[in-house]
C-alpha cells in the first residue's frame, strides 16, 4: 500500500459559516496504480489532494480529523520540516495552471535544477545537466538550448511538460495530478496525457488523477473514486463503473454524455445543482437531485458499503447509496 | 436548405503588431481570422470547433459587431451589416445576440437580475412599452427555468448554471433570430452542462432560433449541431453535416482532433486509433505558407508548402454520394474513420426523473 | 518548486463580489456560491452586494471603528470648535509666552503666549478642509480624466499617460515651494489647488487601470452587443465596477494631503499667519523646543493622529472592498 487516506475531514471558515469541504474521505493507491478522483467543482477533490500533499492553506482551511498514511507513516503527524522532505522527493504534485505554478522570474533550468541542489545536494553544474536530461525525457525539442528560457517563452503544452518533469525529477513514489490537462487544447491534451501515463509505467509511480472529465478517466485510470459534496459516493475499477454504475450520481453523469443514438433528443440531465458546502443537505447529500430518493435518504447518511455485482469479486466496489442494488440493476 | 439567414464571406480580422511608444510602427499582423466563409440557414445550428487561438471567438465577436472585420462581408438576410452604424446598426443588433462563455464575468455584479434582463428593453425602448417590461422580464426568467420572484437578487447569489440561464434570458429579450453562443457550457459543472444544452435546444424549437454554436467540446457540438465547421489558424479547414465531419472526416486535422478527444468508454482504450500530433499550433502572427496545417501534418508534401488548399469538395469525392462528399481544404483528402462506432444503448437509461 | 499553490491572477477589487471565486482552494468556489441552498431555489438571504458585504466587514473591523471615531470627532470640532473650547486662537498674551499648563489652559502657551489647546482645536479646521477638498478635487479630476482615457484609449490615452509621467516627476515639496511662494492669498484654496494639480495623476492612473479591467468584462461586451451607447456603458456598467480602487486610494491619500498641508505651512508657503494651522504652529514652536516642548508636542501629536486615522481608514476600506488583498 503506497497511500492510504483514512476518514479525512477538512473544513473552511467562510463568511457564510463553516464549509465542510471534505467529510470523511477514504481512499488508497498502490504503487504503479492510477486512481482517478472524479468530481465537480466543490466536491472536495482538490482540497483532499492539498491536504494529502500538505499544501492546504491554513487558515482558512482546517484538517479536523483522519489519517494520511504514506508508506506506513501518518503524514498528518509529521513535523512541518519532515513533511517538507517528503514533499517533492517522495510525493509530488502537478497543477492545472502551469503558468502560475512556475516561477516567472527563474529560467526553467534553474527551477528544475533546484530540485537537485536542494534535495540531493548536487552542484549547480550537475543539476543543470540533469535538468537538460529531464527536459529531454519529457520530449521538449532542443532541450539543451531551451534550458535557459523562462516559463512564458514556452507554450502551454510545453510548460505542462516542464511541470511534469519537475514533479518526476526526484522519482517520487506518488504523483498527484490536479486537472493536469484541463487548460490545454484537445490535441495537446492527448500528448501530455500519453506522456504522463508512459512515465508512470516506467517509474511504477502511484498516480492520483484529479479531474472532472469522464473521457480522460476512461482513457487512463485503473480505479475511480467519485466524489460529491465532500464525500466519496462510489469507488470501482474503471471498466465496471462505466459498465454498471452503482450510484445514481455516477449514473447521471454517464447518462448526460451526449451520444449519437440520442441526437435530436433531450440529453439526460441531473436536476438542480451541486450543493453549497456550507449547507450540505441532511442525509444523503445527493437526495435533492436523485431520482431514486426516498424518505430514508433525507435523514440517514448512507455509508460507503461494499457492492456485489459485476466486477465486485475482489471486494473493490463500494457505493454510498441506500439503493445501490436498484441503481446497479437499473 | 432553408433560406439563409446569415451569410459570411471572406471574413478577415488582422490585428496590427506595433512597436514604439510615440511613433507607432507596424511590424506585422496577427491574422486571427484569415478568410472565413459560411452560411447559416434559418432554424439551423452551425457548430464551430477548433482549438484555442483558431479564431472561432473572433468570428463570434465579429458576427455580433463587437469587432469590425478587416475585410469581408456578413450578410443578415441579404444586408451587409459590417459597414452599418448608428440607427441601422442598432436595429440589426436586435436580431443577433450573444451568449457568453463565462457566467461569472458576463453579468454585471452591481445590477440585479431584473435590471440585467430588462436592460435590452431600456436600450431598445420600442421593443416593449414601459409598463409591460417587468412582466416581460418575469416571463423570460420563467422561460429559462428560473424563479421569476428572484428579480431582485444579484448574480453572485446564483450558481454558474443559473447565471448562464440569466445570460440566455438577456440574449432572448429582444426576440433575436440568430444567437451566437461562444462556449456557452464549457465553464459549467459537468452535471449542469446537459441542462443548459437542453434549454438551448428547447428555446430553438420554441422561438425558431438559428444558432452559431462555438465550442471545443466535440461531443456537445455533435449533439446540438446540424452542420459543423472545423477551424484551424483562422480558417475553416473542413465543413459538412455532423455525420460527414464525425463519421467521414477527410481533413487530417479533423481526424487528429477527433482521435484525440478522450472517449468516455474504457473499453475503447485498447482498440482505439489515436493520431498524436507533434508540436504546437504555429503563431497566428507567423502563418506557414501554403497549407497552414502542413507543419504538423503527417501527409505534408512539397505541394503543401506552395499551394493553399481551397475549401471545396475534394475531387475524389465529387461524385460520391452521402456525407463523405463535403468541403475539405486538403490536397490529399481521404476518408479515415477515427471515432469508435457508437455502441448500442448501454444498460444505462435511468431516465425516471 | 512544484508545491507552490496556485495564485489567483489579476486580483482586482473592481470585479467585486464575483471575486468570491478564488478562495483558498480553486474548488472552494462552491463554498461561497451564495444561497440557493441545496434545494435549488430556496434561500432566504437578503440581497448582498459588494457594498453591503463591505459594510458588514467594516462594522466588525476595530481599525475602522477606531479611525472613524477619531475622524468623526475631528470633523465635528473643525465645524464647531467652540464646542470644546471657549478661547480665541488669535487672542494671545505675550506675558504668558511659553508657560506650561495651568487651570483653563491644559496644554500651556506657545511662544506668542497663545493658548496651545485652543490653537490645536482650531487647527483641525484647516487640516480637515484641505484634506477633504483636495481629495475630492483629486478624485473627481483624476477619475474623470483617467476613466475617459481608459475607456476610449487611443491618442488621448497616450497623451494622458505621458502627462501623468511628467507630473509624477515633479518633486512635491519643491513644486510647492516654487509655485506657492508666488501666491499672496491667505486662504486654503491655493494650497488645495496645488494639491489637486499634483495629485490627480495618481488617481488617474488607478482609474484608468480599473476602467480598462472593467471594460474587458463580458457584461460590457454584452451591453455593446445590445447596442448600448458609450455613455450608458460607462455610467451603468463600468463606473460602478471601477470605483472601488479609486475610493481606497483616495481615502489613504487624504491622510497624506493633511500631512502635506502641514509640511507646506511649516515651510512658510502653505497657510500663513494669522491663519491657524498645525503646520504653522509646529513651525512657530520649533525654535523654542527646548524651553517649551509642549507647544510643539500638541499640534504634532494632533497631526500624527489625524494622518494615522485617515490612513487606517483607507486600509480598512481597502480590506473590505477587496477581500483578495488580505
Amino acid at each position: 500500500m503506497l497511500l492510504e487516506v483514512h476518514d479525512l475531514h477538512v473544513e473552511f471558515g467562510t463568511r457564510d459559516g463553516v464549509a465542510h469541504a471534505v467529510n470523511g474521505v477514504s481512499y488508497r493507491v498502490d504503487a504503479g496504480e492510477t486512481l482517478a478522483v472524479l468530481g465537480e467543482s466543490g466536491s472536495g477533490k482538490s482540497v483532499t489532494a492539498q491536504a494529502v500533499m500538505g499544501i492546504l492553506d491554513t487558515p482558512p482551511g482546517r484538517i479536523t480529523g483522519g489519517r494520511v498514511l504514506f508508506q506506513g507513516r501518518d503524514l498528518l503527524r509529521l513535523k512541518e520540516e519532515e513533511r517538507r522532505r517528503v514533499r517533492g522527493a517522495e510525493m509530488a504534485m502537478i497543477f492545472q495552471d502551469s503558468l502560475s505554478a512556475l516561477n516567472p522570474v527563474l529560467t526553467v533550468g534553474d527551477q528544475l535544477g533546484e530540485m537537485f541542489t536542494v534535495h540531493r545536494g548536487m552542484s549547480r553544474r550537475d543539476a543543470r545537466l540533469r535538468a537538460v536530461e529531464l527536459m529531454d525525457r519529457v520530449r521538449i525539442p532542443a532541450a539543451a538550448q531551451r534550458v535557459g528560457d523562462y516559463p512564458h517563452q514556452f507554450s502551454g503544452g510545453m510548460r505542462q511538460r516542464i511541470m511534469i518533469a519537475m514533479a518526476l525529477a526526484l522519482e517520487p513514489a506518488l504523483v498527484i495530478a490536479d486537472e493536469p490537462t484541463t487548460a490545454l487544447d484537445v490535441t495537446v491534451q492527448a500528448q501530455v496525457m500519453d506522456l504522463l501515463a508512459e512515465l508512470q509505467r516506467e517509474y511504477r509511480m502511484g498516480l492520483v488523477l484529479i479531474t472532472h472529465d469522464l473521457g480522460v478517466v476512461a482513457d487512463v485510470a485503473d480505479r475511480i473514486a467519485v466524489m460529491y459534496a465532500g464525500r466519496i459516493v462510489e469507488t470501482a475499477p474503471v471498466h465496471d463503473l462505466y459498465k454498471a454504475p452503482a450510484h445514481p450520481y455516477t449514473r447521471g453523469l454517464l447518462d448526460s454524455i451526449p451520444r449519437l443514438d440520442l441526437k435530436g433528443r433531450e440529453l439526460y440531465a441531473i436536476q438542480g445543482m451541486p450543493p453549497s458546502l456550507t449547507r450540505v443537505p441532511p442525509g444523503c447529500a445527493f437526495h435533492p437531485r436523485c431520482p431514486l430518493a426516498r424518505d430514508v435518504c433525507r435523514t440517514d447518511v448512507p455509508p460507503l458499503q461494499a457492492v456485489q455485482g459485476p466486477g465486485a469479486e475482489e471486494g473493490e466496489r463500494a457505493s454510498a447509496c441506500h439503493f445501490w442494488r436498484e441503481c446497479l440493476h437499473g | 436548405m432553408a433560406e439563409p439567414i446569415l451569410e459570411v464571406s471572406g471574413l478577415v480580422k488582422h490585428y496590427p503588431l506595433t512597436r514604439g511608444v510615440l511613433f507607432k510602427k507596424q511590424v506585422g499582423s496577427v491574422r486571427a481570422v484569415d478568410g472565413v466563409d459560411f452560411v447559416l440557414a434559418a432554424g439551423e445550428t452551425l457548430g464551430i470547433v477548433g482549438e484555442s487561438g483558431c479564431g472561432k471567438s473572433t468570428v463570434a465577436r465579429m458576427l455580433c459587431h463587437l469587432e469590425r472585420p478587416t475585410a469581408g462581408a456578413i450578410r443578415f438576410k441579404g444586408q451587409d451589416i459590417t459597414q452599418l452604424s448608428g440607427k441601422a446598426l442598432k436595429a440589426v443588433r436586435r436580431n443577433i445576440q450573444m451568449v457568453f462563455q463565462d457566467p461569472y464575468t458576463s453579468l454585471n455584479p452591481r445590477m440585479t437580475v431584473g435590471d440585467i434582463v430588462q436592460e435590452p428593453f431600456e436600450i431598445h425602448p420600442e421593443a416593449a412599452p414601459k409598463s409591460d417590461r417587468r412582466r416581460r422580464v418575469q416571463e423570460l426568467l420563467e422561460v429559462v427555468g428560473l424563479n421569476p420572484e428572484h428579480v431582485n437578487r444579484y448574480p453572485h447569489q446564483f450558481s454558474g448554471g443559473q447565471r448562464q440561464r440569466i445570460g440566455i434570458a438577456r440574449g432572448l429579450a429582444l426576440r433575436p433570430e440568430v444567437i451566437v453562443a461562444d462556449e456557452p457550457v464549457s465553464a459549467l459543472d459537468v452535471s449542469v452542462q446537459a441542462q443548459v444544452v437542453n434549454l438551448m435546444e428547447r428555446l430553438q424549437d420554441e422561438f425558431g432560433l438559428s444558432y452559431v454554436f462555438i465550442a471545443h467540446d466535440l461531443s456537445i457540438v455533435r449533439h446540438i449541431s446540424d452542420r459543423v465547421a472545423v477551424m484551424y489558424l483562422g480558417r475553416i479547414v473542413e465543413t459538412g453535416s455532423d455525420a460527414g465531419i464525425y463519421d467521414h472526416p477527410t481533413h487530417p486535422y479533423t481526424q487528429a482532433l477527433l482521435s484525440a478527444v478522450p472517449v468516455p468508454d474504457p473499453a475503447a482504450r485498447e482498440h482505439r486509433e489515436r493520431i498524436i500530433l507533434t508540436g504546437d499550433v504555429p503563431s497566428p502572427a507567423d502563418i506557414p505558407s501554403g497549407c497552414r496545417f502542413r507543419t504538423r501534418c503527417w501527409k505534408a508534401q512539397e505541394r503543401c508548402t506552395r499551394e493553399v488548399p481551397l475549401l471545396a469538395v475534394p475531387e475524389r469525392f465529387r461524385d460520391a454520394a452521402g456525407p463523405v462528399a463535403h468541403d475539405s481544404a486538403c490536397h490529399f483528402a481521404e476518408e479515415r474513420r477515427v471515432l469508435p462506432p457508437d455502441e448500442p444503448p448501454g444498460p444505462h437509461g435511468l431516465v425516471t426523473a | 518548486m512544484p508545491e507552490q499553490p496556485q495564485q489567483p491572477e489579476g486580483a482586482i477589487a473592481g470585479t467585486g463580489a464575483g471575486g468570491a471565486m478564488d478562495l483558498a482552494a480553486s474548488e472552494a468556489t462552491a463554498l461561497e456560491r451564495g444561497p440557493g441552498g441545496y434545494g435549488g431555489r430556496g434561500g432566504q438571504d437578503k440581497p448582498r452586494s459588494l457594498w453591503s458585504d463591505a459594510w458588514r466587514d467594516l462594522r466588525r473591523s476595530p481599525v475602522f471603528l477606531a479611525s472613524s471615531v477619531v475622524i468623526l470627532f475631528l470633523v465635528v470640532i473643525s465645524v464647531w470648535p467652540s464646542l470644546i473650547t471657549s478661547g480665541n486662537p488669535l487672542q494671545c498674551d505675550l506675558a504668558k509666552a511659553q508657560d506650561g499648563s495651568q487651570p483653563g489652559h491644559p496644554f500651556g502657551f506657545d511662544g506668542q503666549g497663545c493658548d496651545v489647546y485652543t490653537r490645536t482645536v482650531y487647527g483641525a479646521r484647516a487640516s480637515v478642509t484641505v484634506g477633504v477638498c483636495a481629495t475630492l478635487g483629486v478624485a473627481l479630476l483624476g477619475s474623470v480624466l483617467g476613466g475617459l482615457a481608459g475607456f476610449f484609449g487611443g491618442a488621448w490615452d497616450g497623451f494622458l499617460s505621458r502627462m501623468t509621467d511628467i507630473f509624477f516627476a515633479i518633486p512635491v515639496v519643491l513644486g510647492g515651494l516654487v509655485l506657492l511662494s508666488v501666491v499672496t492669498s491667505n486662504t486654503v484654496w491655493p494650497v488645495i489647488g496645488f494639491m489637486v494639480l499634483l495629485g490627480w495623476p495618481q488617481i488617474a492612473r488607478i482609474a484608468r487601470g480599473s476602467v480598462i479591467t472593467a471594460r474587458q468584462n463580458d457584461y460590457v461586451q454584452a451591453a455593446r452587443s445590445l447596442g448600448a451607447s458609450p455613455a450608458r456603458i460607462l455610467l451603468r456598467h463600468i463606473a460602478p465596477n471601477a470605483v472601488a480602487p479609486v475610493i481606497v486610494v483616495a481615502t489613504i491619500a487624504l491622510g497624506t494631503y493633511i500631512a502635506l498641508e502641514a509640511t507646506l505651512s511649516y515651510l512658510g508657503v502653505g497657510l500663513k499667519p494669522p491663519s491657524v494651522s498645525w503646520g504653522i504652529d509646529i513651525s512657530a514652536a520649533s525654535p523654542y523646543v527646548r524651553n517649551a516642548p509642549h507647544a510643539l508636542l500638541w499640534p504634532s501629536g494632533a497631526l500624527a493622529i489625524t494622518v494615522l486615522a485617515f490612513i487606517m481608514l483607507g486600509d480598512a476600506v481597502r480590506d473590505a472592498l477587496d477581500p483578495k488583498l488580505r
